[in-house]
């Protein structure tokens, strides 16, 4: 049945020629104009917001600081981005990208709203935000007139450098693109500002120099990707004002092409989709970029060597060169090539080293032990070349190098977050353990107690914990060395150098430790001095030994192992003690292992506090654990403990006489 | 009755019922796809797998839309008869084909990543577009004759 013919509703009429709804076309769009002018407001505003909006300045606009370019066949890891996501998001969640980064509010860490820092030398410091703009008002650091005239300066601060542990801040001088350093630096950990020369360990009353230009001619070389100082006249050979400094990095931190070299040409081959399908399904190298883990050992190693080692032009010509170019380093190539390796161990006598000690008698002292180990973080390519792992090696399979413990990016197989592999230091799936060394030195896996004498799961049975001891000093702790050895008594006796035995067992002599080597490994018993018989190693180190051994030992205290094993009672006094050292780093570090004992963790004291309010606090740690049952658990005569249980302070005082107080520099 | 279109296919039904049960595949598609972001699911969404997202979101929106041209398709072949010009068959297979071909190999080149590149079901793709562009061609072509 036919459907009946619909109706229009009664309230709509139909349409006709005298319909109001048929009138001209203009009455139809009035009805409408006031939507379409809230429509064209609207779009109006919204422009203007966008155009006013604050938006960072190109970078070919910045005049302040060093500026990113693209040069030399260096694309950036932005193009690397598309092809290789997984390469780059671990990269970008590392440390080594957020080395240096333009300071904005959102890469600090620090509070900079109207904040005033009273932790430098001199008058505090005020901070200020302005906008998405950063900056600081302190004393002018260039001022060389009365100190009581020295003037305040108001400069914006430009960049940062550091992420993990601390941020250095760097200002813009106002001349050309040169930087100098703010008086303060921020902790991250402790949430916390600190004069930025307590980070460093450096002698007592020496504040460090604050020089315009220095990061543009020191820091840039590692923590960029090709950085270029650019300066036209060798640095400080004239005022720096009257340098020329036209500072440019291919990229801000250190990013892909640090360790792949330069990828333009990469870049170009593999547009071509039929290329790239061809390599996946090879599955081999790509020769036009060069792929660290894949080279020998020795050649991958440099990859990392180029920035964790010390090293030191060959010419001043090459300084000059690489200045306008760039270091000429590019992965894959022969690192000597480029540069002097120092390596004191292997080579005390050419005459590349004896012109270094000769322009800086510190300089070995300052950077490595008597016998040339390293001794400060960030040199671990130095520790490898002297590593029998490395050294000895004869097949490449079995040869030390950075990546077999290391990995640089994330691998799927690997059940850490990118946060957590980065907070490890870049260690490989699995290789945070034992399995580093078993996968050379497999005929230890099946009974590893008989090799350590140590329970096998207590901290005395992990290889690295006696192979890679904490002797190297840096970022205001110890650091693993990575120079790989065995513990040695002799090797304390005549270079200084703590042994991995002693840095655990603190509360033990050396003779202990000496004797128990010699028990178990045959290793002779060395020649040694009364103390070493007497007094626990820590407690000689922590009193008579150089900074560098102090902040070692102070640390040492504060590691969990080593407490374990050492117990903590008779700490107390000892760190309450180094609370009044005279090298900050020193002080910093004892009250932050102290803190770590039970009952210090709310400790009121500040390592760069009046002279007093430190001496004051640590008084009171001593006469608090002298009223303390604790004091009187441990009565052995090496801990410098009486029968009675008072502290024997006449033998803590000769060994305090003998304190080796030469002025030491860390150069980390 | 059916108006038939070709000696044995019906063309405007079949491609109507092939456009609404290719829009409630690639419906449920989505719906997983949503799914995979409400849990987070890491194969899905991690930055390594970037690509992935990209392909799997062009698979589900290629299938969805297609299905929507095999509808209008067959409206159109039921509401303008001139469209008939005997390239009906081709046209219904390039369109069948591109259905299976772009959002199979997007969905493919999701499964296995090189990198940033999708993996070798990608390689379907052009071919698919290949179809659709065809189809849309001589649709396009046959309009001429209606009105």
């Amino acid at each position: 049945m036919p459907r009946p013919p619909r109706r229009r509703p009664p309230s709509v009429p139909a349409p006709s020629a005298g319909d109001p709804s048929r009138r001209p076309h203009s009455a139809s769009t009035l009805r409408y104009a006031p939507a379409i002018l809230i429509l064209a407001a609207s779009t109006g505003l919204g422009a203007a917001l966008a155009l006013t909006a604050d938006r960072p300045i190109p970078e070919s606009e910045v005049v302040d600081r060093p500026v990113r370019v693209t040069a030399d066949g260096y694309v950036s890891s932005d193009t690397c981005r598309a092809c290789h996501p997984s390469e780059y998001e671990s990269w970008h969640g590392s440390y080594h990208r957020t080395m240096t980064q333009v300071a904005t509010p959102d890469t600090v860490s620090a509070d900079f709203d109207e904040v005033r820092v009273d932790a430098v030398h001199g008058s505090a410091m005020q901070l200020e935000r302005r906008g998405d703009e950063l900056w600081a008002e302190f004393d002018d650091p260039g001022w060389e007139g009365p100190e009581a005239e020295r003037p305040r300066i108001r400069r914006r601060v430009v960049m940062m450098t550091g992420s993990h542990h601390q941020n250095v801040y760097w200002y813009a001088t106002g001349h050309d693109r040169g930087l100098n350093v703010l008086p303060g630096a921020y902790l991250l950990d402790e949430d916390k500002w600190v004069p930025r020369s307590s980070l460093v360990l450096h002698p007592p009353g020496q504040s460090l120099a604050m020089l315009d230009g220095h990061w543009n001619a020191v820091c840039i070389v590692c923590h960029t990707t090709l950085g270029r100082t650019a300066f036209d006249t060798p640095y400080r050979s004239v005022p720096f004002a009257e340098q020329a400094v036209d500072t440019t990095v291919a990229e801000f931190g250190i990013a892909c092409e640090s360790c792949h070299g330069p990828a333009e040409a990469h870049v170009e081959a593999n547009r071509n989709p039929l290329r790239r399908y061809g390599r996946h399904l090879a599955g081999d190298g790509d020769p036009t970029i060069v792929q660290p883990a894949t080279l020998d050992p020795a050649r991958s190693s440099q990859v990392c060597g180029q920035c964790h080692s010390v090293w030191e032009y060959y010419e001043p010509e090459d300084e000059r060169r690489a200045s306008r170019e760039g270091l000429p380093y590019r992965p894959g190539d022969e690192l000597r090539d480029t540069r002097f390796i120092v390596q004191p161990a292997a080579d005390r006598t050419s005459a590349d080293i004896r012109a270094l000690v000769a322009a800086d008698p510190d300089f070995v002292r300052g950077s490595f032990w008597p016998d040339g180990t390293i001794r400060v973080s960030g040199r671990e390519y130095n520790g490898l070349l002297d590593s029998p792992c490395f050294r000895d090696a004869e097949a490449p399979e079995r040869t030390l190098s950075c990546f077999s413990c290391h990995a640089m990016h994330k691998t799927a197989d690997d059940p850490r977050t990118v946060a957590e592999w980065a907070d490890t230091h870049q260690v490989s799936a699995g290789m945070d353990g034992d399995e580093a060394c078993l996968q050379c030195h497999e005929p230890l896996r099946a009974d590893p107690a008989a090799h350590t004498r140590h329970a096998p799961e207590s901290a005395g049975s992990r290889c690295y914990n006696c192979h890679m001891p904490y002797t190297s000093y840096g970022l205001l702790k110890a650091i693993r060395s990575h120079t790989v050895g065995s513990p040695s008594a002799a090797e304390t006796v005549q270079l200084g150098r703590p042994n991995a035995c002693n840095l655990c067992h603190l509360d033990k002599t050396l003779a202990w430790t000496a004797e128990a080597l010699d028990e178990w490994y045959d290793m002779p018993v060395p020649p040694m001095r009364n103390g070493d018989r007497t007094v626990a190693a820590g407690l000689r180190w922590m009193l008579a030994g150089d900074a560098g051994l102090r902040a070692l030992t102070a640390w040492s205290m504060g590691w969990g192992p080593a407490q374990e094993a050492s117990g903590t009672t008779w700490m107390v006094p000892h760190l309450g003690e180094a609370l009044g050292d005279p090298y900050d780093a020193v002080r910093f570090i004892a009250a932050r292992s102290l803190r770590s004992l039970p009952g210090y963790a709310n400790l009121d004291y500040d390592f760069v506090g009046p002279r007093q309010a430190r001496v004051d606090a640590a008084v009171r740690v001593l006469r608090e654990w002298r009223a303390s049952p604790a004091a009187r658990l441990r009565r052995e005569p090496e801990l410098l403990v009486d029968p009675s249980g008072e502290l024997r302070v006449d033998a803590m005082r000769r060994l305090f006489d003998a304190r080796d107080r030469r002025p030491l520099f860390l150069r980390e | 009755m059916a108006q038939r279109t070709g000696p044995d296919v019906d063309y405007p039904v079949r491609h109507l019922r092939f456009g609404w049960w290719s829009l409630l595949v690639f419906l449920s598609v989505g719906f997983v796809l949503e799914l995979l972001h409400g849990f987070k699911a890491g194969f899905y969404l991690d930055v390594t797998n970037e690509t992935r997202r990209l392909m799997w979101t062009l698979a589900h929106a290629h299938g969805g839309l297609l299905g929507l041209v095999h509808v209008a398709w067959a409206l159109c072949l039921r509401a303008f008869p001139d469209l008939e010009d005997g390239n009906q068959r081709v046209i219904s297979r390039c369109l069948m084909g591109a259905s299976a071909l772009l959002p199979g190999g997007f969905f493919a080149g999701g499964v296995q990543l090189y990198g940033g590149d999708p993996g070798l079901g990608i390689i379907v793709v052009p071919a698919g577009a290949a179809c659709l562009a065809t189809a849309v061609f001589l649709t396009a072509r046959a309009t001429r004759r209606c009105g």
